[in-house]
């Protein structure tokens, strides 16, 4: 706890001596401060990448927990602050949701991709009691009976929202289906009660129900099976053609930083990836190491960028 | 048994019985000095837990939870500024004794109170988890908005004089909460445009701004009018309750304790909504309810057993549905994670020795908890030794600090100015400030709840009344509202008819 809050007191002295310095040496001379954005799951690992980052650089990476507006505010915050490498957000495909959802004035193109860390994949789940083995079974039977499909995902604009309408607009059920929003992971519970019909989240909260039996998982989003659930087919096997959405995560410093800090950064990271502790931290928290440089992280920004541009675009969400 | 003897050994080994002490001092620490609170120790501690073992690590973190939850009522009682949200309620009656130099009855009172709900609630949950559990999940959206608006019309019990002014209060508060990014349907509301307000104001940010700013600001004027001392509490002595002081109050305390343990098992909810439930509840079963309010023991007991209770209730859904009730729990369930303890029904089988060590660190952290408190009791009551106005200087450092800890934001520090100095203004112009609270605590939860109750009914206001646990709270919220204005204009009505007859009679009859 003391070592919190006197990195932070360490991090803000440096700064303001920071400030005064005239020439400057290496970098990293001071602890690099890392934004995280959002609570819970994408916290934790943030601030294990930090803690492991800092052990393969001379200078800590310091985890501050910058949530609210969505991601909005953390973004806005390193945004505002130099290109100098010592400000670095722990960032994800929330920078386009953001973006396009009206809620910050710059894209992706404001950031300089450092390196890509890890995915996660987010997962269909059905009641147990359904009768449904596939997306398939489900949409024929919703169109059978003609009663609106209930899908539990979180807010309208969020990833799991948009990818929810992605499974439903490729198995024809756009217009059959109310979306229900949740927060808090409150999706699977009200799913087991039998107020939903499905519900979209990420794997780590339905698998203890999957394998009790008290729901079923009938597919995850991405284009191949994830290490976690091996036995799960993929939504593009389970009926909805050629669907592959999975959340990225990575590191990203403002525009304009100097290429030789963002290699050190970019290293400090991959060594952090290849450690044991981050991939067994994956298999209890539920997410895949995924390591990509900065340069193919880029392209997928952009890539990923244009898809949910156009998936909000069709769902009338997008406001710019 | 085996199983039993086995986690006793891991969970009571040296290393994981000072990491429950460690944590349960910290929790206290950060709970007592108001501004900081336990879900900011909770985020600190977190990452130090990676590197322990599992149950150090869960002795830890729970520590910390409960520690945190029982030192919040430390500042609640003796400053008048709860530490956490759910010792919001505990001010009502425990700084009124602190005033009438009752100060370490009443803390050694609601230690020993939060033990005792943390404790019974432990028991209802080892006893009864898979049937709470079963229960928890038939409350749907419906349910739990019944429920809250159950909660709210408590606002009528707190609104003191006025029943208007109450209300206004209640009012000011929900609309204070809409500010920001609407989760459900991810719009902003009131932002005007800026990203900052995206972020909204922090319940805890409110909560400093309404307990502390107002008490700092009075304390200044104070001293630089030369005016009333009546914070000089001379009697700082460290008087124990005696257990027959606690046996008076033992089924209220069982009482409130179930109560807390069934909320903090429904998803949505939490401790400050069982801490306000419980004291209206006090108050309604007691012999004397005028004395509420003025420094009555009973309303120190009823928030503090619920609020706790609410820890062992909150690790229902935790544990058997992997649902974190409040913002310490979803940290508490990423610390579990992160040792490969996947919440959910799977963990009772696949993990049943860490559920015991769960267990018996609960136990040695309501232990360690009452041992610090009781011991800490002396120490604290000096606090009322020192000068008023040096005190104010200290609190208003630690809620800056403390209000910037949350989520490291400057404008969390502006908006406990600004929501400080109109909540100075409000209690000037005699607005009570906790049905604020009230508001400020059960207003997104309302609004969530309903929202997606009508959402999943597709539009069919009649679910508020099909089901039943959602009818008879609904029906009760509007029993008490309406008793309450019937009650509010009858008495205004003889007022002004007393009135009357007083300007009527100018020459006297008799």
């Amino acid at each position: 706890m003391t070592k919190g809050i006197f990195a932070s007191v360490l991090v803000s002295a440096a700064m303001a001596v920071g400030l005064a310095a005239p020439a400057r040496a290496e970098f990293p001379e001071k602890p690099v401060e890392m934004t995280i954005l959002f609570g819970s799951t994408a916290q934790t690992i943030g601030q294990l990448l930090a803690d492991l980052m800092s052990k393969h650089m001379p200078e800590p990476v310091v985890p501050v927990a910058r949530t609210g507006g969505g991601g909005a505010v953390g973004y806005q915050h390193v945004h505002g602050t130099a290109a100098d490498g010592y400000n670095i957000v722990w960032n994800s495909n929330s920078i386009s949701t953001s973006y396009h959802g009206g809620k910050i004035g710059f894209d992706h193109t404001a950031f300089q991709p450092i390196a890509k860390i890890s995915v996660e994949v987010p997962a269909f789940a059905v009641r147990a009691d359904s009768g449904w083995d596939s997306l398939a079974d489900m949409a024929a039977d919703i169109k059978a009976s003609g009663a609106k499909l209930k899908v539990g995902a979180s807010g309208k604009g969020s990833f799991t929202h948009l990818s929810t309408e992605a499974i439903l607009a490729a198995v024809g059920l756009s217009d059959m289906a109310v979306h229900v929003p949740y927060d808090q992971g409150r999706a699977p519970v009200e799913l087991i009660a039998g107020r939903l019909d499905a519900a979209l989240q990420w794997p780590g909260q339905f698998i203890s129900h999957h394998e009790a039996g008290t729901l079923k998982i009938l597919c995850v989003t991405s284009a191949k099976r994830i290490s976690q659930l091996p036995d799960v087919p993929s939504c593009a096997e389970s009926g909805a053609e050629g669907l592959d959405l999975v959340m990225w995560r990575g590191l990203a410093a403002p525009a304009g930083t100097p290429p030789e800090t963002v290699a050190k950064l970019e290293e400090a990271a991959k060594m952090a990836t290849e450690s044991e502790e981050f991939k067994a931290a994956a298999q209890t928290i539920g997410f895949e190491v995924d390591y990509a440089d900065h340069a193919a992280f880029g392209e997928l920004i952009a890539r990923d960028d244009r898809t949910i541009a156009d998936l909000m675009g069709q769902l009338g969400l997008k406001a710019q | 048994m085996d199983l039993l003897l086995t986690a006793a050994q891991v969970a009571l080994a040296p290393a994981a019985l000072l990491a429950v002490l460690a944590g349960t001092l910290l929790g206290v620490i950060f709970g007592a000095i108001p501004g900081l609170t336990f879900t900011v120790a909770m985020a600190l501690v977190v990452p130090m837990s990676f590197s322990l073992e599992t149950a150090p690590a869960i002795g830890l973190l729970l520590g910390t939870y409960i520690g945190g939850m029982t030192g919040g009522s430390v500042p609640a009682i003796l400053l008048g500024i709860p530490g956490t949200p759910s010792a919001a309620a505990t001010v009502l009656d425990g700084y009124p004794l602190t005033r009438r130099g009752k100060a370490s009855l009443a803390l050694g009172t609601a230690v020993v109170a939060s033990a005792f709900g943390g404790i019974v609630s432990l028991i209802v949950m080892v006893v009864s988890v898979d049937m709470v559990a079963k229960l928890a999940l038939r409350f749907g959206p419906a349910e739990t908005f019944g429920l809250l608006v159950f909660g709210l019309s408590t606002i009528c019990g707190l609104a003191q004089k006025s029943l208007v002014k109450g209300l206004i209060a209640g009012v000011l508060g929900l609309m204070v909460m809409t500010i920001g990014i609407d989760e459900m349907e991810g719009v902003q509301r009131l932002t005007f445009g800026t990203v900052v307000m995206q972020q909204g104001i922090s319940l805890l940010v409110a909560m400093i701004a309404l307990f502390a700013v107002p008490h700092v600001i009075d304390a200044f004027v104070d001293h630089y009018t030369g005016g009333r001392r009546i914070e000089a509490v001379a009697d700082v002595r460290a008087e124990l309750p005696t257990i027959r002081d606690i046996l008076r109050d033992f089924w209220l305390m069982l009482r409130c304790a179930l109560l807390g343990t069934g909320i903090g098992a429904i998803p949505g909810t939490g401790g400050p909504i069982a801490a306000f439930l419980a004291y209206a509840h006090a108050q309604k079963s007691s012999k004397r309810p005028e004395r509420f309010g003025k420094g009555e023991m009973a309303g120190v007991v009823a928030p503090e057993t619920a609020n706790n209770a609410v820890t062992g209730g909150a690790m229902i859904p935790l544990l058997s549905l992997g649902i974190p009730g409040d913002p310490a729990t979803a940290i508490l369930l990423s610390g579990l994670l992160i040792h490969g303890l996947i919440p959910g029904p799977m963990l009772f089988i696949q993990n049943p020795g860490e559920i015991y060590q769960i267990y018996l660190a609960i136990i040695v952290a309501y232990v360690s908890v009452v041992a610090i408190q009781l011991l800490g009791i002396r120490f604290f009551v000096q606090v009322l030794r020192v000068p008023a106005h040096l005190l104010a200087v200290g609190i208003i450092i630690m809620c800056a600090y403390g209000a910037f800890a949350i989520r490291n934001s400057v404008f969390d520090v502006i908006s406990v100015a600004v929501l400080g100095a109109m909540a100075y203004g409000l209690m000037r112009v005699g607005i009570p400030l906790t049905p604020i609270i009230l508001g400020l605590v059960l207003g997104p939860a309302i609004e969530r709840e309903f929202r997606t109750a009508m959402i999943l009914s597709e539009g069919d206001p009649s679910v508020f009344v099909g089901s039943l646990p959602a009818a008879v709270f609904l029906g009760l919220a509007v029993l008490i509202v309406g008793t309450q204005v019937v009650r509010a204009t009858r008495a205004t009505l003889s007022a002004r008819r007393t009135e009357d007859k007083a300007s009527a009679s100018v020459t006297p009859s008799e």
